[in-house]
């Protein structure tokens, strides 16, 4: 354990050694044997050797794909404890819980932990975490973050998801760079997003939180679908067992949610991905309403007020008789993105249709022109990296006078990791 | 659509599961196994809970002990937080306060065949300020937390009756109705068996046509090389035991044997056994 630490000490100043709860001593013997084998090659070994993977190619070669063979299920392994993982910062805190940036102190890896708040549940393992872990666990996908195990503390009520670490989210990129992505960038991110929730909906997912501050993305120019604190199953026919109305952030809500529909299914995720189409666009959020009458208003400027033509079901939804429609007026989108080809402003408007039954599939979005016209999407490599706020490292001060002192701003770049 | 990779117990797993290295034979950890998945099912019944939940809770239930011994954890509790955390899981969630009268009920029951009473079983409701209620809900909440734990939180579980549907059309079987309903009654009694946990989907429901076709006297091409269960990837040997499992469940039973289960339902009483039977450890392990 501790050859580990000391070789990594140079990526990370951390001296002190880390706590996950109180400054006891106790966490050395709590800590299991270390194996010098990842958990992922564990679950490989623990199959009889005899028919792993490689060597029998053929045997298994005559299995239909959908039928993998036995030894190609995981077996039942319990939770690891927390302390094969060795805490480095806090990331964020919000009401679901705390995520850290950690090691693995096997492999060195750096991952992120979330952990979960258990303590006020009255209703035994809360039914959102449950969601969450198995959506990940059931749509690993390139972009849709990597759920890597679930560790467990000494207590009951100590449980933590170790996910893979990404270093930026797109919100905070957003906000934060000089200029806004590129067409060619954009498409880029798009396809990813695209192709993540497409995965999703196959796997009978819903995400119900699509919004920038979810989209994690890393050094190396790719998105990763994140925070499945909202996302449920859902089936054919949708809504059995009752769907709630209180989901996605206001500002990426679709409008039968906000008008009260029963029943909702993959289209309200497909609104939120042309909230975020627009965003990466304008640089800004699309519609930054600050309640629910105000979002409409701003969506009936942007689309025009719905028509029995553009949207059939609207009379018959909850709502709608408590809303006065502004006067008819057409669509804004050609003003609202000047700078957007024919083919993006079609893409947006599919994206952002009122019906829910024709708003556009991931599937169709995938095909669509927009995506083959010139800028073509950049490959992923050539996107530029940032620095990491989650990280703990600072933007360097590109226009400093060379007689600062070079070494004392490294060294502050240094100890601001320690939090 | 892709392939899910449920998990199944590994070799080593199954050859010495936890309970038998405490010394519990394979014979009564198998009955027990069966009784606790007997009790979610009741239950369910009784809660009117969905039929995939409790299929769910009985496939946690026989995966969880093959990481955890009985002399750590009863049945009944471990039953009780399987079918609430199953429930969770299919988006269908039990109140707390339901599912602990109905197990409560369940134990009665139980405790009253034992007795050997010729009096009718009367359920006497809990009182409302008594403890039963609480110590029932620690252990609850105790319980569905250990199975997620010991699961590792991987609680994808696969349900066989789709699988059934498309392989009786293939076979041509469907318009037989006693066949399906057969069929469908193997893989629901089937788990009350650790099969969900020990084999894919495919070999399983493989078997409950193969016990199905034989009880019927339906002919299907079954000499190799045309083998029917090959189109579905199956292996004689698999089906074979798992109709082996299967139909263990149908033999007849001493009143003996069951009064031995129907006082094992909690970990205090498997560890009382095994106190007063320590020289059985030795003769009734089979050898491995």
């Amino acid at each position: 354990m501790t050859s580990t630490t000391s070789s990594m000490g140079s990526l990370t100043p951390s001296r002190k050694r880390s706590k996950w709860e109180t400054n006891d001593e106790t966490e050395s013997p709590s800590h299991p044997q270390p194996s010098k084998r990842r958990a992922k090659s564990r679950q490989e070994d623990a199959r009889t050797p005899s028919v792993s993977l490689p060597s029998h190619p053929v045997s298994w070669s005559l299995h239909s794909s959908y039928v993998p063979p036995r030894t190609h299920h995981p077996p039942i392994i319990p939770s690891r404890s927390v302390y094969s993982y060795e805490r480095l910062n806090q990331i964020e805190e919000g009401s679901y819980g705390i995520v850290f940036r950690a090691r693995d102190k096997q492999t060195g890896d750096i991952v992120a932990l979330k952990k979960l708040k258990l303590d006020e549940e009255k209703n035994g393992f809360p039914i959102t975490a449950l969601r969450e872990i198995n959506a990940l666990m059931t749509c690993r996908h390139d972009n849709v973050v990597g759920i890597r195990e679930v560790v467990v503390g000494d207590t009951l009520t100590q449980v933590f998801v170790v996910m893979d670490f990404i270093e930026h989210d797109l919100k905070s990129l957003l906000t934060l760079m000089p200029a806004p992505f590129l067409q060619s960038e954009i498409k880029t991110l798009m396809l990813q997003l695209l192709s993540a929730v497409q995965h999703c909906h196959n796997n009978w997912i819903l995400h119900r939180d699509l919004k920038t501050s979810n989209l994690l993305m890393n050094n190396r120019g790719t998105i990763k679908v994140a925070d499945f604190g909202l996302a449920r199953r859902y089936g054919d026919p949708v809504g059995v067992g009752g769907m709630t109305q209180l989901v996605v952030t206001l500002w990426y809500r679709a409008p039968e949610i906000l008008l009260g529909a029963k029943t909702y299914s993959t289209a309200i995720d497909m609104w939120s991905v042309g909230c975020i189409f627009a965003e990466l666009i304008l640089k800004e959020p699309l519609f930054p309403s600050k309640g629910e009458l105000e979002l409409l208003a701003m969506i009936f400027k942007l689309l025009g007020p719905p028509t029995s033509n553009s949207w059939p079901d609207y009379s018959s939804l909850p709502l709608s008789k408590t809303i006065a429609l502004p006067s008819p007026q057409p669509p804004q989108f050609k003003q609202k993105f000047p700078y957007l080809t024919t083919a993006g402003i079609d893409l947006m408007m599919s994206l952002l249709s009122y019906d829910p039954e024709s708003r556009i599939t991931a599937e169709e979005a995938l095909q669509h022109p927009y995506f083959r016209e010139s800028p073509l999407p950049k490959h992923p490599d050539l996107f530029g990296s940032f620095p990491s706020a989650a990280a703990g490292e600072k933007k360097r001060k590109v226009f400093d006078s060379p007689s600062a002192p070079v070494r004392g701003g490294d060294y502050k770049l240094l100890t601001d990791f320690d939090v | 659509m892709y392939p899910v990779f449920y998990p199944v117990a590994s070799l080593s797993q199954i050859q010495c599961t936890p309970s038998r290295s405490d010394g519990l034979p394979e014979e009564l950890e198998a009955d027990l196994r069966a009784f606790g998945c007997k009790l979610i099912h009741e239950a369910g019944i009784l809660l009117k809970q969905k039929q995939v939940a409790v299929a769910t809770a009985q496939i946690l239930f026989q995966r969880f002990w093959f990481v955890t011994s009985m002399k750590q954890f009863g049945i009944g509790d471990v039953g009780m937080g399987a079918l609430y955390l199953a429930s969770k899981l299919e988006e269908c969630p039990l109140r707390m306060r339901d599912l602990i009268n109905v197990y409560d009920l369940l134990l009665q029951r139980t405790a009253h065949k034992l007795s050997n009473s010729n009096t009718e079983f009367k359920y006497a409701p809990m009182s409302y300020f008594g403890n039963t209620f609480y110590d029932l809900k620690d252990a609850l909440v105790v319980a569905e937390m250990q199975i997620l734990k010991r699961l590792g939180f991987n609680v994808n579980v696969v349900l066989p009756y789709g699988t059934l549907i498309n392989y009786m059309r293939v076979l041509g079987l469907t318009n037989h109705e006693d066949a399906c309903t057969k069929a469908w009654g193997y893989l629901n009694d089937a788990h009350q068996t650790p099969i969900y946990a020990l084999y894919p989907i495919p070999t399983i429901v493989s078997a409950a046509i193969l016990l199905t076709v034989r009880h019927l006297n339906i002919p299907l091409p079954s000499t190799p090389p045309n083998c029917w269960w090959e189109l579905f990837d199956a292996e004689w040997e698999d089906i074979w035991d798992i109709c082996g499992h299967i139909m263990r469940l149908y033999r007849k039973r001493t009143r003996e044997d069951e009064e031995r289960v129907w006082g094992m339902l909690s970990k205090k009483d498997v560890r009382k056994w095994l106190e007063e039977h320590p020289a059985e450890e030795q003769a009734d392990m089979p050898p491995s």
